[in-house]
């Protein structure tokens, strides 16, 4: 092997990880969302064929689950996407305490959410193990709200990370990819709502 | 050589090099490792399951036999099709790609090592627990399949169907994490000039059944951990029809996973075929773009046919024609690659070596098989033959035929890489031979018995059936078959020892794995390979004059990272080094899901003891690369 053969490549002046992808935790990321949509996307469909199995859905007896507590959560979901932007901006911009302040809103506003979604647990109507209905919303919900904790508990580990640990370039794009997290385990979320919470009542 | 390349490969060695002995065994992240372990620790569940079959057939071999009872042979069956395909077939070809993957494409490391490392783990504790079930008297006794309501509480009160559905999860965490570490390193860390049309075929085949694993296994990991481990833990009522849940619904999400599951273990087995055939026919493979579409073809279509496997269960006429239809399609994709392996051949000048009878093997049986496969596509023979002998004479032709034989023949092939020695071309030989007899005298005569309408997972039969003498051909078939597989992993282990030393590329092959020396250094090239062709050892000029990758420094475990279609290389990435956090992280994954077919407890124990370790395993070094 020789070093001059006219179609060598010389690495030495290529940049090292950047954001996106430019980086191999994006692309975990990427398909760590992957599979966690499938898995909510199973769950969708075991929802949709039990209720066409169904003779009404929810079967009759059971209760609807509020549309208050479900828009409640929905809506804080979504406003969180705010501090998780502005959090993502700091990241882009090197900005270590930019990101160690945004860090800090976006766990106490993760925090409403959990405390928001136990509320919506709290008050389903129904319990999982009464009929078939009630499992299905009850995993859906319970799949959903193991990715918010997943969220929560990575947006705390970064801040550590960025509070006392030793930081490079590379951290501030991981910052970045919990952002892009963020953002799909929210907006994930909206179809899911208009399943549980809307479309029983437009078909009832 | 010079002395600055030596003291430059002394460099690469301790930069990408393992810690030795105990330490180096639980704290490795070398692809090569991995791969090795993930293929030998699949290699003793063949024989845990390949054991509880040869104990199946002896109870089969003469009617109205009582060496097991109806309970133990429900368990074993059940073992043994969980085994083979779970702890087997799918670990074996993911642990090939492991390890072929990084030095097909030329790099130096897998892009995610302690996730794979990670992996191992939890499949290896995964298949401990499913035989510590089966030890206790808590084999699984639903099928491998387990199908409700069969497995749920009111008809399975034992744990048996609890361990199986926990050692989904396992195996399922451990295959997804492969899946996505191979996906993104087949994307991003080709070597420089291998665009996607000059990607070797394995490494196709590889990419395209992580995807299948990515949403297949999803499916199935969704349906067993949420779904049945859930009815069986806290009862809720997904499958339980008086609460309104549906027991087909478990068919469908089972075979949406299981139909693609086959593809998963055989396109896998594709690649190696194209490798082979394409070495020993002396000649570039016929049709490499012919085989890249249909093996793309092969996984996208292969979710859509899953109802075939519910032909009994009662549907619309209309979805049975549909899938039939899809059933048929699906051969045409597999149809076009056998033709472009015999163009291969047929235009090439064969060299009849041990790797390449076992393609030849791989041809009949899988022919075979292919062909009792479109007769049980179409509804009126499948309603007549379903869950007779017929059906298990026709997976075993296709999983064995269409995967283990090309398994079998890669790992001859690939042995010098692994081990730097050749294995014993005469044994390899006897074992061929021993295992095509066997598995002709073992599953042929099932289509026989299915056809005279012989139960399958049926623990005995009576004399006047007259089913006896074929019974006890394929008793003597299946030992005669086992005796070919052991002769293998005898060959395997003492060539180990005994074989003729290999050198870099016995085989005068074409793929970069052979660019390098057998058994490749920890850091795999002495200098990363720049590609110009399809078959970069096969291009004019010597290894002198090839071109290669500068500038990456020796002391620190760098790779490149090459744009996804052309692979232009576009940055410098760091790869995380050995760690002992990622046992650690499985060990608490394990304690906690074990935890979880007694108690929800454990979902909150085993996040407890694994988050710490994963924190400490991500946790950047000062100085250093996380």
């Amino acid at each position: 092997m020789i070093r001059s053969h006219p179609k060598s490549v010389d690495a030495s002046q290529l940049p090292g990880e950047g954001f996106g992808v430019a980086s191999p935790t994006w692309w975990g990321t990427l398909g760590f969302m992957v599979i966690e949509g499938s898995t909510l996307a199973v769950c969708a469909v075991a929802y949709v064929y039990l209720s066409r199995r169904s003779p009404s859905w929810p079967p009759s007896g059971t209760p609807l689950p509020n549309l208050a507590v479900g828009t409640l959560f929905i809506g804080a979901s979504l406003l969180s996407l705010i501090p998780a932007w502005l959090l993502g901006q700091a990241a882009k911009n090197l900005d270590r305490a930019a990101v160690i302040l945004w860090s800090i809103v976006g766990l106490v506003v993760e925090a409403v959410i959990v405390a928001i979604r136990a509320y919506e647990l709290h008050a389903l109507p129904f319990r999982w193990d009464g009929t078939a209905y009630g499992s299905a919303v009850w995993i859906t919900l319970g799949s959903h709200t193991t990715l918010l904790a997943f969220d929560f508990g990575e947006t705390l580990v970064l801040l550590a990370l960025f509070l006392w640990g030793p930081i490079q370039k590379k951290h501030f794009a991981d910052v970045a990819d919990a952002v892009m997290y963020w953002f799909f385990v929210s907006l994930v979320w909206v179809p899911f709502f208009y399943m549980i919470y809307v479309s029983p009542r437009l078909f009832r | 050589m010079t002395g600055l390349a030596t003291a430059e490969r002394d460099a690469l060695a301790r930069t990408w090099g393992t810690p030795r002995g105990i330490a180096g065994f639980f704290t490795t992240v070398d692809h090569k490792r991995i791969g090795l372990r993930f293929i030998g620790t699949a290699l003793c569940f063949l024989a845990l399951g390949g054991a509880l079959a040869l104990m199946m057939r002896t109870q089969l071999a003469r009617p109205d036999n009582h060496l097991l009872s109806p309970q133990l042979y429900n368990q074993f069956f059940t073992t043994h099709g969980t085994t083979m395909m779970f702890l087997f077939a799918v670990p074996v070809m993911m642990g090939l790609g492991i390890y072929l993957v990084p030095l097909m494409i030329g790099t130096r490391n897998v892009v995610f090592p302690r996730l794979v490392a990670y992996a191992y783990w939890v499949y290896l504790f995964g298949g401990i627990f499913l035989y510590s079930g089966l030890l206790l008297g808590n084999g699984p006794p639903a099928g491998w399949f387990s199908y409700t309501p069969l497995s749920e509480t009111p008809f399975d009160p034992t744990k048996g169907s609890d361990i199986w559905a926990q050692m989904i999860t396992f195996t399922e965490i451990a295959m997804l994490g492969v899946a996505v570490t191979l996906i993104i390193t087949i994307l991003k860390q080709r070597a420089p000039g291998m665009s996607l049309n000059r990607m070797p075929l394995f490494v196709w085949s590889i990419l395209v059944t992580s995807f299948m694993v990515v949403f297949a296994m999803t499916t199935i990991a969704v349906a067993s951990t949420l779904f049945l481990a859930a009815d069986r833990l806290i009862n809720t009522r997904f499958f339980v029809q008086q609460s309104g849940g549906d027991p087909v619904l478990w068919q469908h999400l089972f075979w949406m996973f299981g139909h693609p599951e086959v593809y998963i273990i055989f396109l896998p087995a594709t690649g190696i075929i194209s490798h082979l055939v394409a070495t020993f026919s002396r000649r570039p493979v016929f049709g490499y773009t012919a085989i890249v579409f249909s093996t793309i073809a092969t996984g996208i279509i292969s979710f859509g046919v899953w109802v075939h496997h519910m032909f009994a269960v009662g549907m619309p006429e209309l979805g049975l024609s549909f899938f039939t239809a899809s059933s048929l399609i699906v051969t045409i994709p597999t149809a076009i690659q056998l033709f472009c392996w015999i163009a291969t051949l047929w235009s090439g000048r064969p060299q009849w070596r041990v790797p390449l009878l076992f393609i030849l093997g791989f041809f009949f049986i899988l022919v075979r098989g292919g062909l009792t496969g479109v007769m049980l596509a179409s509804v009126p023979v499948d309603l007549q033959l379903h869950d007779t002998f017929f059906v298990v004479g026709h997976l075993h032709d296709v999983l064995i035929g269409g995967a283990v034989f090309p398994l079998l023949g890669g790992l001859i092939y690939w042995y010098p890489k692994f081990s730097g020695r050749m294995a014993s071309e005469t044994a390899g030989k006897w074992a061929f031979a021993l295992i095509f007899i066997g598995q002709n005298l073992t599953f042929f005569p099932m289509h026989i018995l299915g056809l005279h309408g012989m139960p399958r997972r049926t623990y005995t039969y009576l004399a006047s059936t007259g089913w006896g003498g074929l019974n006890f051909l394929e008793t003597i078939g299946a030992y005669i078959l086992a005796a070919g597989v052991l002769v293998t992993v005898a060959n395997l282990i003492l060539s180990a020892f005994y074989g003729r030393s290999a050198g870099n590329d016995p085989w005068a092959a074409d793929t970069l794995e052979w660019a390098t020396t057998s058994p490749p250094p920890p850091g795999n090239f002495a200098a990363l390979p720049v590609v110009e062709s399809r078959d970069p050892l096969w291009d004019p000029g010597g290894s002198e004059e090839r071109p290669i990758v500068v500038g990456l420094p020796p002391d620190r475990r760098e790779v490149l990272f090459t744009s996804a279609l052309d692979a232009i290389p576009v940055r410098r990435i760091p790869l995380p080094g050995p760690t002992i956090w990622t046992f650690f992280c499985a060990v608490g994954t394990a304690i906690g899901l074990v935890m979880l077919i007694f108690t929800p407890w454990g979902l909150v124990v085993g996040t407890a003891l694994a988050i710490p370790p994963l924190i400490i395993w991500a946790w950047p070094k000062a100085g250093g690369s996380a």
